[in-house]
Order: structure tokens, then sequence, then C-alpha cells
């Protein structure tokens, strides 16, 4: 029942298609009364050339036939090339010349001939393929029919369509006035279809644009890709315009170009770098690696069917391409949902994905949308190769997917910027972190080498210190040696011994006065001796009080085999002069010794004088009468070993002091006899410098 | 009687000398006083004396001056008498001369003049004045001789250089020389070994005492000084870092 249904349905419609048409071989008809916008289809006899082997000649021969289903009013899917023969035979039943227009759409290769007798002169030659120099197109498909009254010609339209993709083929005869509101009408639609294509170029233009920048400033692959994605977007628009004979077309130099860039660049665009761009966007090499690898796949198939497409165009294939864009599309069209799917479970909350998708769901759904929409008029294979024509829907689709993508870089920027910033505040922080433990570094050494230092000092001014102490006393002791060695000079063990053996002969002879002045003198020189040498400096009076009891006492000695004279500048106030302890008395001792050793003159004569040669230094003269210090020293005749050192060791404490002191003690000795040879003896003058 | 003669140049010192030989000393007695060397010497050719008292230091000379001068004279004992020896001890105490020292004390009087007497009366020669002032003009160095007391006869002179070591025998002193002979000193070791602690001598026991330039070898494992004529001491154990001490200075 249904069947016999179906069959009527079909067999109605093609009654309709059909039936209202009824075929004529010639048109007859007043061309001063042309009905508007005439369809030849009735008076049109076709042939088709399959193999394309008709020539010229034979054309007239041939056996014309009519064959309606050749016409479609819109964009037809032939599924090949097309190369066909129409016949219009026109007889011109009115008065004056037919000046009328025939109009069969734009094709690749148009002839138009008018019949002579047995030969075709051809009398328009044009084509979308043809015209090149002249981009007035337009004119040219409008095809003359000029029949003088009464006469009737036959005309033959040749078109060659070598795409698979044919334009619209429905003859319809206008005369001047129709076709001129047709030519207008027609026109007027171009016009705004390429406005509405500059406009999606330049939209398409500003995203490269932005893409372009944006890849300069920040070298990220996805950008590269989203370009790309947009060239091959501005290249495909572009090209449509040549699909009409637009006035406004670019490519009309390459017409072939657009064949070529016409399937692939679907493919390219919108699989091939959509693909890659989602790919790097996503980052999916991380995020997803198993989604990626299934992208990189899927691509490269992409990339080798549009080396075939190219390929098979360059045969001359144009189906080929067509078909395969068939199948790729509607086998993608789940797989698609499901990636998306898995894409947005995935990464639900990673918002680069969000961006993807939406742009993504949007020009699938717009291109699915506008599948469906051409289903209808088309049919189903046509309206395949069909869907990116610029549709308000494809437009709108790709635009919303452009500015998804846009945004969803804008915003994938944003993010690297933010974590470059996050990187960099790090990086920053981290810094201060090593300046601060730098710092606290410096510091610490800065202090050891300052503890350093101060211990170095410390232990410098210590050993200084200590050094200083061992230099103390190793200068005591030394001096402690020298007044040692003073006072056992001083205190001749001879004059000591000699002393008491005086005193002990006072007291055999029972002299117990002498012997008792002559003991308190010597306890109080013993006494005095020994303080002074622990001494360094003494008053002078205290000098001259121990210089006359020494005198005195050797004087008691030696009987009256010497004299004495101790003279005193009365000027010297010398309860307050110091001088050192003990520096005089070994010189006074030699002078009494070797002053008793002239044999001219038996007592001795000891002269000691002290003067103030100058306000500050004191002057001590001590002088004797002896035979002078050259004779003495050339007559001792004991030898050098027995030497005596009494006088060099008060040199040596002179020397001394003068260190200590920095004192400028100064001692001659000097012999009377070179100065006078009538005097003798021997002249100590000791200058000692007053502080 | 022993003809005597006292020489010093300070008139209380030849007072106190007479005036206790009169006291204590009778048989000795005092033909002259002379005050200095020259004075000294002509009263020596003059009297011929037995005995000299002779002062070391006087104004024009020493003892030994008037000793040097008087070589000529029939040889005469001599005693010295100084208030300080230090100078020539060892000058002195090597010959084995008297020396009394000022303050005069009666006891060291008596007895240097009970030795001169028993020389005198024994007839003992007066070769140490010799040695004395060969000993004076060397100074201190190798050719010093030195006279050692015998109990009976004459006193023996040997060549300190001679000397090896030392040793303790009883109140007596032995000598070992380097020929291997022995000499006994009629002093005691401690007496020496004072005089020689000065000296490059060194003790190397209770008992010894070595002269350095005579030690061969040092041997301190054995504890034991080798001297060079091959006899080995034994040195006492808290002495053998000082001897080696000792050794490196005088080396």
């Amino acid at each position: 029942m249904i069947r016999i249904f179906f069959l009527l349905l079909l067999f109605c419609y093609s009654n309709i298609a059909k039936g209202n048409i009824t075929a004529k071989d010639t048109l007859a008809t007043d061309f001063d009364n042309l009905p508007p916008g005439l369809d030849l289809r009735p008076w049109l006899l076709s042939i088709e050339d399959m193999e394309g082997q008709v020539t010229l000649q034979q054309v007239p021969t041939l056996n014309f036939s009519h064959n309606v289903s050749l016409f479609h009013d819109s964009k037809k899917n032939n599924g090949k090339g097309h190369d066909c023969w129409l016949r219009l035979s026109v007889k011109n039943t009115g008065s004056e010349d037919s000046v009328v227009t025939l109009f069969a759409g734009w094709h690749d290769h148009m002839y138009w001939y008018v019949q002579e007798g047995r030969q075709l002169q051809l009398l328009v030659q044009t084509g979308m393929m043809h015209d090149r120099e002249d981009i007035r197109r337009w004119e040219h498909y409008a095809f003359p029919v000029k029949v003088p009254p009464g006469q009737t010609r036959t005309f033959y339209l040749h078109i060659n369509n070598q795409f698979f993709n044919e334009n619209p083929l429905m003859p319809v005869l206008y005369d001047a006035m129709q076709y001129n509101n047709f030519r207008n009408a027609t026109l007027a639609h171009f016009r705004k279809e390429a406005a509405m294509i500059f406009m999606l170029l330049g939209m398409l233009l500003v995203c490269l644009t932005i893409a372009i920048i944006n890849y300069i400033q920040l070298p990220d692959r996805s950008y590269l890709y989203f370009a790309a994605y947009m060239l091959g977007l501005i290249l495909f628009f572009a090209l449509r315009l040549d699909s009409k004979p637009y006035q406004l077309s670019i490519f009309y130099n390459w017409p072939m170009l657009k064949y070529y860039w016409d399937v692939p660049a679907l493919l390219f665009c919108f699989y091939l770098m959509y693909l890659a761009f989602g790919k790097s966007f996503l980052n999916l090499q991380e995020r997803y690696p198993f989604m990626e690898r299934l992208f990189n796949i899927f691509a490269s198939c992409i990339g080798g069917i549009i080396i075939i497409c190219f390929y098979c165009i360059a045969r001359g294939l144009y189906q080929v391409p067509g078909m395969i864009y068939s199948y790729v599309y509607l086998a993608t069209l789940l797989p698609l949902l499901a990636v998306f799917a898995a894409l947005a479970k995935r990464s639900r909350h990673h918002p680069l994905v969000r961006f993807f998708l939406f742009g993504s769901l949007c020009f699938y759904m717009a291109s699915f949308g506008s599948f469906l929409m051409l289903i209808r008029p088309l049919g189903l294979i046509s309206a395949l190769g069909e869907l990116s024509a610029p549709s308000l829907l494809i437009i709108i689709g790709v635009l919303m997917q452009s500015m998804f993508f846009l945004a969803g870089l804008s915003y994938r920027n944003k993010l690297v910027h933010h974590e470059r910033t996050r990187t960099q505040e790090l990086l920053i922080k981290q810094l201060n972190k090593n300046k601060e433990l730098q710092h606290k570094l410096n510091e610490q050494l800065e202090e050891l080498v300052k503890e350093q230092t101060t211990e170095i000092l410390r232990k410098k001014q210590e050993l200084e210190e200590q050094r200083k102490i061992h230099l103390e006393t190793e200068y005591n002791k030394k001096l402690t040696e020298i007044e040692l060695k003073a006072i056992r000079a001083q205190i001749n063990p001879h004059f000591i011994f000699n002393c008491l053996n005086s005193i002990q002969l006072f007291v055999m002879q029972r002299d117990y006065e002498y012997a008792q002045k002559y003991l308190s003198d010597f306890s109080y020189l013993i006494r005095k001796t020994l303080d002074f040498s622990r001494r360094n400096f003494i008053s002078l009076a205290d000098e001259i009080a121990y210089l006359n009891t020494y005198l005195g006492l050797e004087k008691m000695r030696f009987e009256n085999k010497m004299e004495y004279e101790l003279a005193v500048d009365p000027l010297i106030a010398t309860a307050e002069l110091e001088i050192p302890a003990m520096l005089l008395q070994p010189y006074v001792e030699n002078a009494v010794k070797y002053g008793m050793t002239n044999s001219r003159d038996h007592i001795g004569q000891l002269l000691i004088q002290f003067n103030q040669v100058e306000p500050d230094m004191l002057e001590c003269l001590i002088e004797d009468n002896g035979i002078g210090i050259n004779r003495s020293k050339s007559m001792r005749t004991l030898p050098k070993h027995h030497q005596s050192s009494g006088m060099e060791i008060s040199s040596n404490r002179a020397e001394l002091l003068n260190k200590m002191y920095n004192t400028g003690i100064h001692i001659d000795i000097i012999d009377k006899s070179e100065k006078n040879s009538v005097e003798s003896g021997t002249i100590v003058r000791i200058l000692i410098p007053q502080l | 009687m022993i003809k005597a003669v006292i020489i010093d140049d300070e008139r209380n010192s030849r007072d106190i000398i007479s005036l206790m030989l009169e006291k204590y000393c009778p048989q000795v007695e005092i033909v002259a006083t002379a005050s200095d060397c020259a004075d000294g010497i002509a009263t020596i050719r003059e009297f011929q004396p037995e005995l000299v008292f002779l002062d070391l230091e006087m104004p024009d000379g020493t003892g030994f001056d008037v000793l040097l001068g008087t070589q000529d004279v029939p040889p005469f004992e001599a005693v010295f008498v100084t208030a300080f020896e230090k100078k020539f001890l060892h000058t002195i105490r090597f010959s084995e001369v008297e020396i009394i020292l000022k303050p005069i004390d009666r006891e060291s009087l008596t007895t240097a003049i009970s030795i001169i007497s028993a020389r005198l009366a024994a007839g003992k020669s007066k070769e140490r004045y010799k040695v004395l002032l060969g000993n004076f003009n060397n100074g201190r160095n190798t050719s010093t001789e030195l006279v050692l007391p015998q109990l009976e006869g004459d006193d023996k002179t040997i060549a300190l250089a001679t000397v090896t070591y030392l040793e303790a025998f009883g109140d007596k002193t032995l000598f070992y020389l380097d020929d291997h002979h022995q000499i006994q000193a009629n002093r005691p070791f401690r007496y020496y070994a004072d005089l020689f602690s000065t000296l490059r001598f060194y003790q190397v026991n209770n008992l010894q005492m070595v002269q350095m330039s005579q030690i061969g070898h040092v041997s301190m494992e054995g504890g034991n000084v080798v001297m060079r004529n091959g006899v080995t001491l034994e040195i006492a154990e808290r002495r053998k870092k000082d001897l080696l001490l000792h050794l490196k200075q005088y080396k």
C-alpha cells in the first residue's frame, strides 16, 4: 500500500516537473510582445557530449533531442564534468528584427553559434575560465538572438563545464528591457553578497592581524595555526567571489584557483588547522596525551587527503575531492561530537576548553544547520559541497568560532602572562631571598672578620705588652746586674778589708776612740753604698757627703800620704740637684789610687770640683797629681787578663743611664801631661745634664 | 828564729802584722818593712830574709812583681797578705803558696807560720814560687801547672792539662793523669772540687770530677763517660743532662 502511495507521489512529482512543458522544435513567436522571462526549455533540443569527440562540423547533422533534466535553476552537483550542445530554432513571426537575449547562467566555457547553411558561425565565446583580460564579464553571458522578420534561424549553445558542481543552467529569453531589469536585479543581489563577503573578509583580516600581532608579541604556536586558519578562510571566501562573474572578483587571472581551493580549503581550515590549533591551544600534549595522539593521526590523515585532492584536481578529476569531502564530513560528524564531549568531561574546569568548545560547537551547529537547510533545495550530495558557501548561517558560525578562538587565545595569553608574572614574582622573591641571604652572609662574614681583627689586635697588644714586660724585666735585670757590679766595683773589697784591718789595728793598739770613729764612718759608708746602689739618682748633697766620708776613710788608711779637697760651686743648690748614684765613686777611687803613685810628689793631691757650666749642665772634675793615666797604664805590669774594670763599669753604667733616661752624661778622661809637660796627673771630667 | 820582712803599702797593715807576729809567733823576727814594690825588692836584697809577707796590690805594682824582681837572690818563703784574693785565686792556690786574708786572724797566721816553719825546717824546695810566677804570667791557659802537696817529701808539680780526672780518697784526693799515672794530693776532694768548679771540670758523681777536654765520648745508655785514655767513669743519673749541656757549652 505504502509502496503504491510512494509511486504515486513520485509520479505526481515528475508530472509537476514535466507536465507543463510541451516540447516543440521551433520557437515561433512575435518578438514585439515577448512574454517576460520566457522559459526556453520546451524549445531547446540538446545533445550531451560524453566523450568530448563531437566536432563543429558534425553538430548540425547530429540528432538533438529534448532533455529537460539537463536544466536546473540552482547549483547542481553532477558528479562529473558536463559538456552539452543546445539547439534553438527561432522563427520570427513579427514584422521587425528580433532583438532579444538568451541567458543560460554562468559556465566555464560557453560558445554561441548560428547556423549558416551547413556551417556553424561562432558569434560569442565566453566562460568563467575564459574571460581574463576584461573583468567586465557580466555582459558576455547575454547571447544575442537576432532573427529577421519572417525568417527562421537555428542557434547552437555549446556549454562545457569541467567542475562537478554546475551553476544554474536555466535558459531564459529576454527582450532588451527585460534583460536590463534582470541584470540590475542580479547585480544588486550580487553586490549585497559581495559586500557580505567583503565584510566577512575584513573581519577575518582583523582576526588574522590580531593573531599575527599577538604571535609577534608572544611566540605561541596556536597563534600560527589560528592565523593559518584565518588565511585559509580568507582565501576561500575571496575565491567565492570568483564563482560568479562578480566585477569585484580578485583572482580572475587565476580562475583555476577556485577549483583548487574549494574542497581542500574546507579540509584545510575546518579539519587540519582546526585540529592543529586545538592541539596546541589546549596544550593537549600535557593535558590529554591520548587526545593529542588522536588529533595528530587525524590531522596527518587530513593532510594526506588534501594532497590527494590537489592531485585529483590537477588531473581534472574535480568530483573526487567533493566525494571525499562528503564522506569525511559525514564520517566526522559523530566522532567530533564525541571528542567535544570527551574534552568537556576531561577538562571541565579548564577555561580554555570552554572557549574551544563553544567556538567549535558554534561552527558545528552552523555547518550542520546549513547542511540541513541545503538538503532540501540541493539534495543530499549537493548540499555537502555547498556547506561553506557564504550563507549567513555559516558566516555567523565562522565568525563566532573565530571570536571564541580569538578570545580563547587572549585568555590563554592572559594565563601565560599570569604564569609569567607569577614566575617572575617567584623569581624576584627568590632573588630577594638570595640577596637577603647574601646580605646576611656578608654581615656574618664582616662580623667574623671584625671579631678576628679585634682578636688579632688584642693578641698583638698582648704580645706587645708581653714584649714590653719582657724588655722591662730584661732591662731591670741588666740594671740590677750593673748595680751589683757597681757595688762590687765601688766597695772595693780591698778597701773594705783594709778598713777593717785598720780598725783591728786600732783595737789592738787600744786606740778605741779612733777605732770607733773609723768604724762608724765605715758603717755609714757601707749603708749609704747599699742604699744608693738601689737608686738611680741621688741628690748632689748626698753624693758630696758620701765622697767626703769615703775620702776621710781613705785618708785615714794612708795617713798623710794623700790630701783631698771638695770644692762645690756656691751657686749650686746641692740638695735639689740630682745626679746618678754611684757614678763618681769609681773615678774618685782611681784618683786616690793613682794619685799616690807619683814619685816626685809623695803626697797625693786630690781635687774634686762641682761646677755649673751651663744652666742645665753640671760639671764634675776629679783631678789628681799622680803620674797620669797614660804612664800609669804603660807602667802596669799586670798582664792584660788581670786588668781592673771599675772605671769600665762606671762608663757602662753612664751609657745605660743615658739610654734609660735619655740623658747625655758625658765622661772625659784627660792626662794632664798631654796639655802641659810640666804637670802630671789625670783629670776626669764628667758632664751631667740636668733634667 | 825566722828572719822575716813585711812589704805593704799601708802602715796600718804593716803594724798589725808585726804586732800579731810579735804576739802569737815569737819565732818570727821582723827585720825590716817596706811600703811599695821597689822598696820591697831593695829590702829583700839587703836583708835576704827567709820569709816575706807580701801585700798583693800596691801602688807601683803587685806582690808578684816583688817575686819577679828577686829571682836572683837566695830563694825565700813568702806569705801573701791581701784583703781580697779572688783576682789571683787560682794563681795562688794552684802553686800551694800561703795566703792570709785581711783582717788577719790569729788562726790563719799561726797555721801559715807553722807550715812555713816546717818547710824551712825540712829544707823543702822553693819550686812552688816558680810555678806561681809561671801561672801568673800565663794566665788561664793550657800550660797552667798545679802543685800537689804531699805528706812526705817534696810536693809534686803536674800540668793541669794532663789531669784526666780526680777522685776522693778519704780526706785526700787522687789525681789520675792521661798517661794512667795517679798522684795523691794531701787535700780533701771537696777543696779541689770547689777550686775547679769555675774551670772546665765537671763532677760526674759524688766522688769523681773529670776534665772536660779529656772526655772521649759520653754514653747515655750506659750512663757513663769514656775518657780519651780509655778510662770509663760512671755518671750520676741526675747529672747526665747537665753534663751534656756543659759539654755543648764547652765545645
